[in-house]
């Protein structure tokens, strides 16, 4: 059944112009940090690890949330507009496959974001003329930023699935971002959400270890993860649609 | 006219945009509040200028992001109940246009008071050093408002014209990061973009000394030819938009 629902959600997707913002949007954050390096050489001496903090930075704090809020948004998009909920709400599918067909599809954009974002940080660094080998840690910094990334988008889901706005989730997820900012430079990284993709892809120190652990890091992303999932199936269980 | 904002008032009640607005505050008062606490007595005695300088940059993040939510929301209401059609039969569109207009005006306006609200209390409560600098917290007030109802303009015409929300949603985020990018360039570069403009009519300009890592504000001369162009491009995208509003076919 899981597969069949993932089906219908991939054909909602097909031709989207979400894809659009799916490439263009990690672009800037590239830009702006490769222009930021070559403009700070004297200060910033890591090579890659110096380009990644910088591509990071931007990306992390403002862009990820934002874009994988548009992700969100847009999943739920279609469910909110016209009757659909009726439609959708009456199929012999059970609500906690409908949410995770949507969560699934929502990590895999988020995958292919940090995919996009790893190969950009490669050109970025390249064309920027940097010749040390690219660090070999490159991986896992977008593995931990994806898994962070997910946790943003069970979170987004659930404002998606409860806000029928496209633009006030989308909203709130930058104000997480900045917000991520300000609590992870505190300490209070680990628990807030939107701090988690900071945190895993080693924004502030790419060359040190990750500052919470990877276990702890685990156990919280699993813990919202958790959470949220819970929240979103007992809302579309227990709630009254609301159309039109 | 008056009618048609009425109508506004009504069908955004109990759409908890002013919520959506004084989350906004509530973050930029977390920044604020954040930013300003690793300073020392003698950084504070900068404190005006600090804050007149940081708020702009942030606003460009900030303000677009409200713009577009405010242009969203009230846009959005008449794409999914497809009632531009209904309205069109009894109010003239270019009528709906400027009562859409003037109502998420007031969200703006009241937004960037918050923000003055914001910057006064922090001070009082920090004891920010010298007199307060009343007139640059006026002419703060007034560049923002100034911006941030061209930049609203600008979405809400994409808004109303395009169904789907994500088109203005993306094009407002990403307005708002080129213009926060776009400090780092010529002033130039910065007046072609709408969203860099609370970089352009900024009071006070920073020096940074590498050596010392020392960080000092100064107050600037007040870019009144950037204020004209601001103005200009207030009257093009309005009047422009509008235009292409009225002669849509619904």
């Amino acid at each position: 059944m899981l597969k069949r629902v993932l089906k219908a959600e991939m054909i909602k997707m097909r031709h989207s112009p979400v894809w659009l913002a799916f490439l263009l949007i990690p672009i800037i954050p590239a830009f702006m940090g490769t222009f930021n390096y070559l403009n700070n050489l004297g200060m910033l001496e890591n090579e890659w690890y110096s380009l990644w903090t910088q591509h990071t930075l931007f990306a992390c704090y403002f862009f990820l949330p934002v874009l994988i809020g548009i992700y969100a948004s847009y999943l739920f998009r279609l469910e909110h507009a016209n009757h659909n909920w009726n439609a959708v709400m009456t199929a012999p599918v059970p609500v906690t496959q409908l949410f995770m067909a949507k969560l699934i599809m929502g990590w895999l954009m988020v995958i292919l974001t940090q995919l996009w974002i790893g190969l950009l940080f490669i050109i970025s660094g390249l064309l920027a003329g940097l010749s040390g080998p690219i660090p070999p840690e490159l991986p896992v910094w977008l593995l931990f930023g994806a898994l962070g990334g997910m946790v943003v988008c069970a979170l987004q889901l659930c404002l998606s699935l409860v806000i029928r706005s496209f633009a006030v989730p989308v909203g709130i997820a930058l104000m997480g971002g900045i917000a991520g900012l300000a609590l992870l430079s505190q300490g209070y990284g680990l628990y807030f959400p939107y701090a988690l993709i900071t945190l895993g892809m080693r924004a502030n120190d790419p060359a040190a270890p990750m500052a919470v652990g990877e276990i702890q890091f685990l156990i919280a992303g699993a813990v919202f993860m958790a959470g949220f999932c819970l929240f979103a199936i007992t809302w579309l269980k227990r709630r009254d649609v609301v159309t039109g | 006219m008056k009618a048609a904002i009425r109508m506004e008032v009504l069908k955004t009640r109990g759409r908890k945009i002013w919520l959506v607005v004084a989350v906004m505050m509530a973050v930029q008062l977390l920044w604020a509040g954040w930013t300003i606490s690793n300073k020392d007595a003698d950084d504070l005695i900068q404190g005006w200028m600090f804050f007149l300088y940081q708020f702009p940059m942030l606003n460009c993040i900030i303000m677009p992001v409200i713009a577009a939510v405010v242009a969203s929301r009230l846009s959005d209401v008449e794409h999914q109940g497809q009632t531009f059609k209904l309205l069109e039969t009894i109010i003239p569109a270019n009528r709906i246009f400027d009562a859409k207009f003037i109502w998420g005006s007031i969200y703006m306006l009241g937004a960037a008071l918050g923000q003055l609200a914001i910057m006064i209390g922090m001070g009082f409560a920090l004891h920010f050093g010298g007199p307060v600098p009343w007139g640059a917290l006026a002419g703060y007030l007034f560049f923002t408002v100034a911006v941030s109802l061209t930049i609203y303009a600008f979405q809400q015409v994409v808004s109303m014209l395009v169904p789907n929300q994500m088109v203005p949603m993306t094009l407002g985020l990403v307005g708002g990061f080129i213009g926060l990018f776009s400090m780092f360039f010529p002033q130039g570069f910065q007046k072609l973009i709408l969203w860099s403009y609370y970089g352009v009519l900024m009071q006070v300009g920073m020096n940074w000394d590498e050596a010392t890592r020392a960080v000092d504000f100064y107050w600037t001369a007040i870019d009144w030819s950037g204020f004209g162009l601001i103005l200009v491009f207030f009257g093009l995208v309005y009047g422009i938009g509008r235009v292409l509003f009225v002669r849509r076919e619904v």
